[in-house]
Parts: structure tokens; C-alpha cells; sequence
């Protein structure tokens, strides 16, 4: 299994279609996605990435998941010495600061709000991946 | 004995139950415990063939032997038998017959000497007294009201005794008396209804009528005759004549009863509880003596009349106080209920003017005086919790007297002569008052009171006992009828009730409170969370519809233009549940206090707030800014807020304008944000900081009514305060004010 650019951790469906969608829009269509729908389940991926010696570019989380919650998540990829510098959003709809400041003090490189409307959607994945995939070095 | 000069300066320490004399119709030995004869009266040579010297020192034998030559009395024995019973009572009288005269010996004790008093049995009444006394009773019992029987009681005492007038006198609170009932010979001046000054019966002599229930002075015009005994280390030691039946009168009191011409005098004493209530004093023109048996008769009538006082005066008590009882229950039932204290005392069918004789009374309670019947007014009221505030040592203050006690209530002596106050709360000047009113009365005296003293011929002032007893009337003003004890008791039960009931109710308030925060948490979590869960498939239908828009090139027209409706529907929902969300925020967050530079915070709002209202014209003025201690985020949100409201409802004014200063007040900061636009009408001033109110006059302005309840529940949070004055059609000025040191929540 190859990995992805972008490993995703999402339970709405229709959120997962649009993000989808926005980033089959940006970089030429050309950044990999995998979406995972539990918390568990992103784990065992990332297990299995690490035997493989590959791992993602970046992680994307949401904070409410079925199984391992997106903070309980974050605090296991923290942990695991190979995953420990991928950078790891939060991307959550909440804004609130008690939600941001948790979610940095576990870990997460950053909070990022999911903005309202597809056009916001694409204009914020495309600053994101312009940044944590094209502009960052990672190590 | 040396000879007691009695003044004004020493009267009430004259020792008259040691006078050291004895009445001349009988006459007096005391013997020590080994019945020595250690004093005796003078007069004894008057009745025996003996002289008080003779038997001075000398056994009681002697005595005994003068009596009856030959015989023995047992006078020793006798007293023997008195002291193991403890009292003489069933010895007394005993009598002796020593040749001719026969004596009634009246024997007691006191300390450690037996006083041992002959006097005549002949009597000026020889009657059947077994069967007076039956009569007497049933008579004096047939009367219903105290005032019936103790006019019996005066006949029947005069039927027993046969003096020339018989008298029922009562005394009151400060000591002076009145004749409430007589009984008399037909060419006598009547002295019913007549005072009498405390002075003319002083204080000891009132004790002195507790202990000798009957008091005889058998003959004015006699002179006393002295009591003789040898002296001990040079010294003669008085004797005390507490019980004594024979002890002389007080020269003043002689004095007295020559000044009405009265010639004997005798006296029953009429007790109530414990306490001397009044006598039956009964008065003879000529000498007229009685003798102990008919004595004890009278006693014996007084102590009937006594304890019927007790049941009669309770009987009428009782129902003069059960109008007052039953209202006073229908109060406490209704205060153990529950509810508004003020309104159960004050307005139901029973108030607290109906728990005792009242004319008038106010509760003060609650920052609230409350009048019922007559009372002073508002501000008379005011004036005179002020001065029992200042005056008042205990929970309850009565005066049947207050315009003499206060001056100021001069003013409403009509109204409020009588005061009976209690509190409720001292700290809180919170208290209850009744209020009797003026009792305008005339009392005639017996002579004028108020000159119970004389100059005499040495020109010293000496108490003289007054020589007219012509009546002399009195006006009382500034006074009403005395409050009860029953009514101050009842008052006092009450205050308990009241307290209990306000205390429960604090405490009913303070629960209410408690689940009112409760619920106000609840609801914040609820909102908070329901926000939350909404935004999620809102942004599904923003998200889609943008994507349908954005995606789907056949879409006609009209259809863009719907799907443009719906995101502007979901815009529109999306920013109303960020609000609540802040809303609701603000109520779980917990306020972090710092400096905060309003400079900055200021510019930074202004110039987001251009950009995001598109008023290109706005004139922004900025004055001082100090700075601000708070919450930075809710702070910011509270400025945010208000200055978007007034840029927002002034952009239709030419050119908008907004104002923006802080100043220093005391111990606060001081913002103002003023605007000119559209103006809030006053009316609705209380309802402009509430959740989702709008004003009718900004329908056409966007907005959630949810930005003032924000900035409310933030100044609210930091102890701060705000207000608003405005104008419609010219302006708006909001003024925030918060606490320049120290914690805000303190």
C-alpha cells in the first residue's frame, strides 16, 4: 500500500464527498486522499503505513469520531516515534477556543475551523496543502 | 429610741414598721427564746396593777401570775407549741379572762422573739360572724362584672363591720389609687371616682399591706404609747413590728386621717397575683374599734374577693382578648403557610391593627411603610423610626405617653399617644407600630396632687399630708390608654411568627435561585450544543448548493438564482448560530482579568468593521482610550458589538458618525459610544439588552437581536454596568463602566 498525501479522519459523509471533490479540484487533481470514517480504523491504517516504513504528509482530523476520539487520535500518532513529525491538523467545525487550546496542547500543529460553503472549502484546502505540502520542509 | 424628724429629704427611709410604739387599746410584750421579758409597752399599767420597768428582764411567769393570781396560763408552753407548728395561727386568739377584762392574746414571732399582743374581745360588733360571712359570699359572688361584686363586697363589709364608709380602692401602674366602689352613710360626701396621689399610701406602706392582710387604727386621737426594754451595751435595739396588730401609725398617716376627720380606720387588703391590687378601706368618724375575730372575718372576706378578682378580672380579659387572640391566630396560621409577608399582615381580612387595641398601626418592611387605620404620616413615620432606631433598647418599645417622650410627636398626639413598637429588623430599620390615640381624660383628685409638701413654721419643706381634699380636677393630654401586658405579649408572639415567616421566605428565595442558575447552566449547555449539531448540516446544504452552483453548467438561471436564495438562507442561520454560540459562550467561560490596551482593540474593530459594513463614508472618531481591566476576548466582543451597532444604524445618516472615548470616573473607566443614527425609543428601554429582541425601527437593518444580550451578559460577568441614552432620529449614546482595580467579580 502506497501512501497517501493526505490521510483524512472524517465521519460525515457528505463532508468526506465535498472535501473529496475540493481537493480533486486543486493542485491539478493531483494529491492523494484517504479518507478513513473511524478512529480505530485510522489507527490500524496508520499501523500498517508504518510497517510499510511510509506514512503520509499530512493527517487531517476530525475532533468528533466514532471509536478513538479525533484528540485521543492525535495523542497515539504523537507517541508513535515514526509519526511523531507529520504534521497533524485538527479540522473541526468547532471554534471554540477550549476545543483549539486542548487540541494544541495535545499536539496538533494546527486548528483549523472547517469553513462554511464549498468555495471556502477549496479556498482552504488549497492554503493548506500550499503550505503543509508545498512550503514546508518536513523531516 | 431618739425622735425621728420625718422630711421630704427622708421620708421613704422612715422606719415605720419599728416605731417603737404600740396603739393605747392594747398593749405589748416580746420575750427572748428562754421567755425573758425583754420589751414591753409602756401603757401595760394602763390594763394591770404593773409597771413595765417591774417585768423588764423578768420570766414570762411574772407576767402570768399578774394575769391570773394562782393559776397557770401555760403561756410557755403555748409559744412552745406555735414555734414547732411554725405558726399561731390556729392558737390565735387566745383568750384570757383577768377578772373583769378579758383579752384576746395575739401571738408571733419575729427573729428571735415572741410578741405577745393583748387587746379588748369586746367589739363595737357582736354578730354572728359564721353566719354573716355565708351570706356575705353568696352575695358578693352573685355579681357578674367586677364592678357588681366589689360593690357588693363594700356593702357586705359594711354590714359586717358597721363603719361609716366602706371604700374599694384600686391602685394603678404608677402607684396612685382610685375609689372604684362605696358604700356609706347617707350625709357623707361621696369620694367615688375620686384619685388619689401615689404619695398618700407610700411605697413601704404598700408592702406593709401585703403582709397585714387587715390593718387597724383603732383610735386617731389616742397616744401611743412606747415600747420599753433595757438597753444592750447601752444601746436599746428597736424591735421590728412588721406583724405586729397593735404597731403604732405613722405620725404622718395620723396626721392624714385627722385631716378628713376620720377617727378609725381599718383596711383590707385586696391582692391580685402576688401584688397588691387595691384595699377595702373603710373609715369611722368616732373611735370604733373592732376585735381580732371580726378581724379575721374581714380578712377572711378579702381573701374571697381576692381570688374572685383573679377569676373576674381574667373573665373579662379573656373576652375583651378573644377578638384579638382569634385574629392574632388567623395571622400565624396564614404566616406558617407561607407567601408575601407584607401582604398576609397587612391585607388580608385580619391585619396586625386587629391583634390588640389599636387605632392605628404601620409595617415598615422591605424598604415599604405600610398604613393601616390611623397613623402619623409618611413622613412623621419616618422621622419617628429614625428616633426609636436611636432609642430603642429592646425588641419591643410601649409608651402610652409619647409626645412627653419625643417632642416631635407633638404633632399627631391625636393619633399616636400611645406607641407599642416592635422590631423586625433592627440593622434594616425594618419594625411594626401600633398606635392608640390621645385619651383627653379628667381625673378629679382628692385635693391637689401636686402639693403633697408644705413649708412650716420653721420654714423647713415637709411632708405634710394634705389638709383639703376638696375635689381638684386634672386634664390629661399627650397620653392614651395603657397598653396591656397581654397586647405587648401578643405583639412579641407575633414578631415571631413574622420573623420565622421571613426567613423562610429568604430561604425559599435563595432555593429559587439556586435552580434558576441551575437552569440558566442547562440551557446555555443546551444552546451550545444544539448550535453545534446545526452547523454541521447546515454546511451541507451551503456546501452542496455552493457545489451545484459551481459545478453544473446547465443550470438556467432561475435556478442559480434560487440556489444563491439558499445559501443566503443558510448564510443567514449560519451567522445567527455563531452568535448564540457566543452568546451562550459567555456564560460558561470563565473571565480571565488583564490590562487591556484599548487603542489598539479599538483601531482593530474600526477598521474590520469598515470593511465588513461597507461604510465608505463613516466619520470615526476615536478620544482618549485607557485601559480597560477584563476579559480580552469578551471585552473585544462587548466593544465589537456596540460599536457595530452604531456604525450599522448610522450608515443611512450623511455622513455617519461615531464617537469613541473612555475617561476615568472615580473608581471607574468609562467608555461612551455615541452615534447619530436612527435612535432607540426609550420606551423599550428595559427590553433592548434582551435575547432576540429587535426594535420595531431598525426591521430593515440585519441583525440577530442577540449583540446587546451579549454585551450584557459579558458587562454582567465583570461586575460592569451599562446604560444608554438616546434619541430617535438623532442618536444613540451607550456608556460602559467598568471597575478600575482589583477583581470585578469581588
Amino acid at each position: 500500500m502506497g501512501a497517501p498525501d493526505i490521510l483524512y479522519i472524517e465521519d460525515n459523509e457528505d463532508f468526506i464527498d465535498v472535501v473529496e471533490r475540493a481537493i480533486g479540484q486543486i493542485n491539478g487533481g493531483k494529491t492523494k486522499l484517504h479518507v478513513v470514517e473511524d478512529g480505530t480504523l485510522a489507527l490500524n491504517t496508520l499501523d500498517t503505513l508504518v510497517e510499510n516504513k511510509v506514512k503520509p504528509r499530512l493527517i487531517l482530523i476530525d475532533l468528533n469520531l466514532p471509536g478513538l476520539s479525533g484528540l485521543d487520535l492525535l495523542r497515539k500518532i504523537k507517541e508513535t516515534p515514526a509519526l511523531r513529525y507529520v504534521p497533524a491538523l485538527i479540522f473541526s467545525t468547532s471554534d471554540n477556543p477550549v476545543d483549539i487550546r486542548t487540541s494544541l496542547e495535545s499536539g496538533a500543529n494546527a486548528f483549523v475551523t472547517k469553513p462554511m460553503g464549498y468555495n471556502n472549502v477549496v479556498k482552504c484546502l488549497n492554503s493548506i496543502s500550499d503550505f503543509w505540502l508545498n512550503t514546508i520542509s518536513v523531516a | 429610741m431618739s425622735d425621728y424628724k420625718v422630711d421630704l429629704t427622708n421620708c421613704d427611709k422612715e422606719p415605720i414598721h419599728i416605731p417603737g410604739k404600740v396603739q393605747a387599746h392594747g398593749f405589748l410584750v416580746a420575750v427572748d427564746s428562754k421567755c425573758i421579758i425583754t420589751y414591753l409597752s409602756e401603757n401595760i399599767s394602763d390594763f394591770l396593777p404593773v409597771k413595765a420597768e417591774e417585768l423588764l428582764g423578768n420570766d414570762l411567769k411574772n407576767l402570768e401570775q399578774i394575769l391570773l393570781p394562782g393559776e397557770t396560763i401555760g403561756l410557755n408552753q403555748m409559744l412552745q407549741l406555735g414555734k414547732h407548728a411554725k405558726s399561731f395561727e390556729t392558737i390565735n386568739p387566745f383568750r384570757i379572762d383577768s377578772g373583769d377584762v378579758s383579752y384576746n392574746l395575739i401571738m408571733s414571732q419575729v427573729a428571735n422573739f415572741y410578741l405577745l399582743e393583748f387587746e379588748p374581745t369586746s367589739s363595737a360588733t357582736e354578730i354572728d360572724i359564721q353566719k354573716t360571712i355565708g351570706r356575705s359570699v353568696t352575695e358578693m359572688l352573685s355579681g357578674k362584672q367586677l364592678k357588681h361584686l366589689l360593690n357588693n363586697a363594700a356593702e357586705q363589709i359594711k354590714t359586717l363591720i358597721g363603719y361609716d364608709r366602706v371604700m374599694i380602692y384600686k391602685f394603678s401602674d404608677d402607684g396612685h389609687g382610685e375609689v372604684v366602689a362605696e358604700v356609706k352613710e347617707n350625709h357623707l360626701d361621696p369620694f367615688l371616682g375620686l384619685h388619689y396621689p401615689a404619695s398618700d399610701i407610700p411605697k413601704q406602706a404598700r408592702e406593709l399591706y401585703k403582709i397585714n392582710l387587715t390593718r387597724i387604727i383603732a383610735d386617731v386621737d389616742t397616744e401611743a404609747s412606747p415600747i420599753l426594754t433595757l438597753p444592750v451595751n447601752g444601746e436599746a435595739q428597736p424591735i421590728d413590728l412588721t406583724h405586729s396588730t397593735l404597731r403604732a401609725v405613722s405620725p404622718i398617716h395620723i396626721q392624714y386621717l385627722k385631716n378628713m376627720g376620720v377617727a378609725s380606720s381599718f383596711s383590707i387588703s385586696l391582692m391580685y397575683r402576688d401584688e397588691l391590687w387595691g384595699l377595702i378601706a373603710c373609715h369611722n368618724y368616732t373611735p370604733r374599734f373592732i376585735n381580732y375575730k371580726a378581724r379575721e372575718a374581714s380578712k377572711l372576706i378579702g381573701q374571697i374577693i381576692s381570688s374572685a378578682l383573679e377569676f373576674k378580672q381574667d373573665e373579662e380579659l379573656l373576652a375583651r382578648s378573644e377578638d384579638y387572640k382569634a385574629a392574632y391566630d388567623a395571622l400565624s396560621r396564614q404566616l406558617r403557610k407561607g407567601g408575601s409577608v407584607s401582604s398576609i399582615i397587612t391585607e388580608q381580612n385580619s391585619t396586625i391593627l386587629d391583634v390588640c387595641d389599636a387605632t392605628g398601626a404601620v409595617l415598615i418592611f422591605e424598604d415599604q411603610v405600610i398604613k393601616l387605620g390611623q397613623t402619623p404620616n409618611d413622613e412623621q413615620i419616618k422621622e419617628l423610626n429614625a428616633w426609636l432606631k436611636r432609642n430603642m433598647q429592646d425588641r419591643v418599645f410601649h409608651t402610652h405617653q409619647l409626645p412627653e417622650l419625643h417632642n416631635q410627636a407633638k404633632e399627631y398626639s391625636d393619633v399616636a399617644s400611645g406607641l407599642l413598637a416592635c422590631t423586625l429588623s433592627k440593622e434594616m430599620g425594618e419594625l411594626m407600630m401600633w398606635f392608640k390615640p390621645e385619651q383627653v381624660t379628667t381625673i378629679n383628685w382628692a385635693g391637689n396632687p401636686e402639693k403633697p409638701a408644705e413649708i412650716d413654721e420653721q420654714g423647713q419643706l415637709t411632708l405634710s399630708p394634705r389638709k383639703s381634699f376638696d375635689v381638684w380636677s386634672q386634664t390629661v393630654k399627650n397620653t392614651s390608654d395603657r397598653w396591656t401586658r397581654e397586647e405587648i405579649a401578643t405583639v412579641l408572639k407575633l414578631r415571631e411568627d413574622v420573623v420565622y415567616a421571613i426567613n423562610r421566605q429568604a430561604n425559599e428565595i435563595r432555593t429559587l435561585n439556586e435552580k434558576l442558575k441551575q437552569a440558566y447552566e442547562e440551557l446555555d449547555t443546551f444552546s451550545f450544543t444544539i448550535s453545534h449539531d446545526l452547523r454541521t448540516p447546515l454546511s451541507t446544504i451551503k456546501n452542496y448548493s455552493e457545489l451545484l452552483l459551481e459545478s453544473n453548467t446547465s443550470l438556467d438561471d432561475d435556478a442559480r438564482r434560487i440556489l444563491k436564495k439558499v445559501i443566503g438562507g443558510a448564510d443567514k442561520l449560519n451567522f445567527l448560530i455563531k452568535e448564540v454560540l457566543n452568546y451562550s459562550r459567555v456564560g460558561r467561560a470563565e473571565i480571565e482579568y488583564n490590562q487591556i490596551d484599548m487603542e489598539r482593540l479599538l483601531k482593530d474593530i474600526k477598521s474590520d468593521l469598515v470593511v465588513a459594513l461597507n461604510v465608505p463614508n463613516l466619520e470615526f472618531s476615536l478620544g482618549d482610550t485607557p485601559p480597560l481591566l477584563g476579559d480580552r476576548t469578551m471585552i473585544t466582543q462587548v466593544f465589537a458589538n456596540l460599536l457595530n451597532n452604531a456604525v450599522k444604524y448610522s450608515a443611512k445618516s450623511n455622513p455617519p458618525k461615531v464617537k469613541v472615548s473612555g475617561k476615568e470616573i472615580n473608581s471607574e473607566v468609562v467608555y461612551e459610544i455615541s452615534d447619530n443614527g436612527v435612535g432607540i425609543d426609550l420606551n423599550y428601554y428595559n427590553r433592548i439588552f434582551d435575547l432576540f429582541k429587535r426594535m420595531d425601527n431598525v426591521r430593515s437593518y440585519e441583525g440577530t437581536g442577540v449583540g446587546l444580550a451579549i454585551v450584557k451578559r459579558i458587562i454582567e460577568k465583570h461586575n460592569a454596568r451599562i446604560w444608554v441614552e438616546s434619541e430617535l432620529g438623532v442618536g444613540t449614546i451607550f456608556y460602559v463602566a467598568f471597575k478600575k482595580s482589583g477583581n470585578g467579580s469581588a
